[in-house]
């Protein structure tokens, strides 16, 4: 033990205080457990409160209305000049973080978990150390839980300085609207914010290793993000591989394409987003016998165990879709299993892209379906027939239901188009259940919302639409 | 493939009787066709196919006893019928002891890798926490939605709940004397009635009373209550004293621990003390059975009477759990009265009613004294039993739980 060290005792401790931590350790003190929190910030929660989720929606928003007013001429709205401040959208969108970020704290403190600030390090299967600048604890614990989240993956050739090659943290606080941003990578960070700056002015251009965007999901939510993006005038150079970077003024990013060509962009500044890893280093993982798989991601069981008896994994550190609701579902899994309930996951997740249209889904898309060996019937409503995307100016985007077409069980959803977000918990709901189309369909849905073009696309699948021509 | 299983029809029914096929094994049946008539304690229904297709199999014969969950056919394309499909069928797919509800999917379309059990969130917590593997149960519900009621049978062993209580909503229609409700008589409640008018017309009852001063009982038990319940986390009560007491006594006449089979001419004597208590539930008298309560001690006893208490009440109760009792006792105390003659529970030939334990004035040593007091009846037919047994059979039970060392003595 080195001299001034403190030496402490509890049942579970819990590193790292994002949207998995920070609910694992609340959910464990509600369940009667004596519970340690630990945070290596001076704030709680994680990527997902300080510089994720919640910052990025709020420049989203605010650079959907500055987009929004300088295109309302058809309804009638002509702004004469509009001021982008970015520094005052930045202190609003900190304090929207502070506000959450401190009721995180009261929570916490309200349940009886204790946060101790500082960077963990097992150096056994029951033991912790916590160091921070002033100070150096020791845990001794019965159970642990991995939370430590994910970063920005890197790229040979771009060196990260937080000024001309920045990452989304840097991007959420910028302190003037560049003219010319690169990005590197087109998934949901890079299409975001992306979006958010060619809104607010900057000429956007978007350099993506594969040949489109978002490839995992239908083509469909391709070609409609793709179209926006288009409108946007953002340049989406796909196919293209990012090499190097020269710094100047304005810098260079150099990409090779698809026929080998040399394609030059200038910028003010690269943001990279190409990928997250987890966060395992200098974690003394070897030291608690817990094993990552080749990525580096913890490995865990269905009810969040490591290989190593009573260590526990959650969140973007397992691996898996990396989104908070997953985090907070594995967290209070976890936590009732380490409590003696028999909890597991066995959710489905569903994901947004916070893009122009949004896209959200949710369970299996029509290939999926098929290669599960379903004989598959889908029912598509397009949003230029609803009568409230109309009167929102908002008639990108369509809503597809996915279901097996002899039990006529809904299988999955996807929707593009304004707002979508707000209804895919909907359709979870329906996938939890074990919905059937016939379930949606006779559920009343309404009048007018974007919501009514599920039941739409659910009424498409079974044939009898209204306000579509059935094929 | 799609197995067709006799749906819940609702209104508290569970099993019915096969009257009639309205189709054969090779024919084609359209969604919405009636495929067999089916009779209930309410009527006779005709069930309509819920899909379009051919029938693969019939699955139970006509006349066959039927319970909610039990596979009635099922119904395919017609490429798979097996080549000359025997027109036979099946015999009869259980008795009524032993229904089968819930059988494994393997006759069904083999599970695919990666399909999600067609469940929702409550149901699979359900399933996980009684151990309950989901992708081996076909489910009842709509569209083959497994339900809690599938999965709570699947970890009682296949046997089926009893059936779900029928909210007692009925129709009001204004006679010349006033208002006055319609409302069904649940299947539990005809079952409830038929039992306790056999009993009254085959048994000879007779009620005996007798009464204890529990003073010493209380005392033991007041103190050992905290104790019991700190070490165990089980809620402790009076009852498994009685239990015990009764098997004790049961021991000593055997006759109370028998049934008659009345066409051989001859008394059953139970060589095991499974005893059944009277549960109170908001849609009638349910009879949980405590098996070999000779062999458990009090604290396991008390949990398995709050457990199964419990379940009664939410109709979570398995069949076999209300069954083999060779005794039973009903604990009328704690709603008051003096006492009362309980109707014996068949084939039992005796029934135990515990009664309220008062503070009374008694003559103990010559001097008045404030003494814990209680009644005890039994019940007992007196074509097997006569009363004189009965009197020393109750004045034994009554010194165990008089003299409660005399109990632990006899344990």
């Amino acid at each position: 033990m080195v001299v001034g060290s403190v030496s402490r005792g509890c049942q579970v401790v819990v590193i790292g205080a994002g949207p998995g931590g920070y609910v694992a350790a609340i959910r464990l003190a509600q369940l009667g457990k004596d519970v340690i929190l630990i945070e290596k910030s001076a704030t709680l929660g994680g990527v997902c409160l300080n510089v994720g989720c919640i910052p990025s929606k709020a420049l989203i928003h605010a650079s959907d209305l500055a987009h929004e007013v300088q295109h309302a001429d058809t309804m009638g709205l002509t702004v004469e000049s509009l001021k982008v401040d970015l520094p005052k959208m930045v202190a609003w969108k900190d304090g929207i973080v502070d506000r959450l970020t401190s009721g995180v704290a009261y929570l916490c403190k309200q349940n009886g978990v204790e946060v101790v600030h500082g960077s963990a390090e097992f150096v056994s299967d029951r033991q912790l150390v916590v160091s921070s600048d002033d100070d150096r604890v020791e845990i001794e614990f019965e159970q642990a839980v991995i939370a430590t989240g994910s970063r920005p993956m890197a790229l040979d050739g771009f060196p990260h300085d937080g000024e001309k090659i920045i990452g989304s943290t840097e991007a959420l606080s910028l302190q003037s609207v560049p003219e010319r941003i690169v990005i590197i990578g087109a998934g949901y960070i890079g299409l975001e914010m992306g979006t958010v700056y060619a809104k607010l002015g900057s000429k956007v251009s978007v350099v993506e290793f594969l040949p489109k965007v978002v490839p995992n999901l239908d083509p469909e939510v391709g070609k409609a993000l793709t179209r926006q993006l288009k409108k946007l005038k953002v340049g989406l150079h796909l196919s293209h591989r990012a090499e190097s970077f020269e710094a100047g003024d304005p810098s260079i990013v150099i990409a090779r394409g698809p026929k080998d060509e040399e394609l030059r962009l200038e910028a003010d500044v690269v943001m990279m987003s190409v990928g997250r890893v987890p966060n395992v280093e200098g974690l003394g993982l070897h030291a608690a016998g817990v094993t990552t798989d080749e990525k580096g991601f913890i490995s865990v069981n269905d009810k969040l165990q490591t290989n190593a008896p009573g260590i526990y994994a959650i969140g973007d550190v397992v691996g898996g879709a990396l989104l908070a609701h997953k985090a907070y579902q594995e967290a209070k899994v976890a936590a009732e299993v380490i409590a003696g309930e028999p909890a597991a996951f066995d959710s489905v997740v569903p994901a947004v892209i916070y893009t122009d249209p949004e896209v959200a889904w949710v369970g299996l898309g029509e290939a999926e379906a098929k290669e599960n060996g379903h004989n598959v019937v889908t029912g598509t409503f397009a949003f230029k027939a609803s009568g409230r995307a109309m009167s929102l100016d908002s008639t990108d985007g369509f809503v597809k239901a996915i279901a097996d077409a002899d039990t006529k069980q809904l299988l999955g959803v996807i929707a593009v188009g304004r707002g979508v977000s707000e209804f895919i918990g909907e359709a979870t709901l329906a996938l939890e259940m074990g919905a059937f189309l016939e379930d949606v369909a006779l559920t009343i849905h309404p009048h007018p919302t974007m919501s009514e073009a599920l039941q739409e696309a659910i009424e498409g699948a079974l044939g009898h639409a209204v306000h579509m021509v059935n094929k | 493939m799609f197995v067709f299983n006799f749906p819940d029809v609702g209104e508290g029914i569970h099993e019915g009787r096969v009257v009639e096929w309205l189709v054969a094994e090779g024919d084609s049946v359209a969604e919405d066709q009636a495929l067999l008539k089916v009779e209930t304690d309410k009527a006779v229904v005709e069930l309509p196919s819920p899909r379009t297709g051919t029938v693969l199999k019939l699955h139970a014969a006509a006349e066959a006893a039927i319970f909610v969950g039990d596979p009635l056919v099922t119904i395919g394309s017609s490429d798979e019928l097996p080549e000359d499909a025997p027109a036979s069928v099946d015999p009869p797919i259980a008795s009524a002891s032993a229904p089968v509800a819930v059988e494994p999917v393997a006759t069904g379309a083999p599970a695919v890798a990666g399909r999600r059990p067609l469940a929702t969130p409550r149901t699979r917590a359900l399933a996980r926490k009684l151990g309950v593997d989901l992708g081996q149960l076909q489910g009842s519900g709509s569209g083959g939605r497994i339900t809690d009621e599938d999965v709570q049978r699947s970890a009682d062993g296949g046997g089926p709940a009893v059936a779900a209580p029928a909210a007692p909503s009925g129709v009001v229609a204004t006679t010349v004397d006033g208002e006055v409700e319609r409302v069904p008589i649940t299947h539990l409640r005809k079952m409830i009635a038929d039992a306790m008018r056999a009993s009254k017309h085959n048994a000879a009852h007779v009620t005996h009373v007798d009464e204890a001063d529990v003073t010493d009982l209380v005392a033991h038990y007041r103190r050992a209550k905290p104790v019991i319940e700190e070490r165990t986390g089980v809620r402790f009560t009076l009852l498994p004293f009685f239990i015990k007491a009764l098997v004790a006594t049961l021991e000593k006449y055997p006759i109370f621990n028998a049934s008659v089979d009345e066409e051989q001419q001859e008394i059953l004597f139970k060589k095991y003390y499974n005893i059944g208590v009277a549960v109170d539930t908001p849609v009638g008298l349910i009879v949980p059975v405590i098996r070999d309560a000779d062999r458990k001690d009090m604290v396991e006893i008390a949990a398995e009477v709050a457990d199964k208490a419990e379940r009664a009440r939410s109709r979570e109760l398995a069949l076999d759990e209300l069954k083999g009792g060779s005794c039973t006792i009903t604990n009328i105390g704690p709603l008051g009265g003096v006492f009362a003659t309980p109707i014996i529970n068949q084939p039992e030939l005796a029934i135990i009613g515990l009664h309220a334990i008062k503070e009374r004035p008694e003559v103990v040593n010559g001097e008045i004294a404030i003494r814990k007091m209680m009644y005890l009846s039994i019940s007992f037919d007196h074509r097997y039993i006569d009363g004189a047994e009965a009197a020393r059979f109750m004045s034994d039970m009554v010194r165990l739980v008089s003299e409660p060392m005399v109990l632990m003595a006899r344990l």
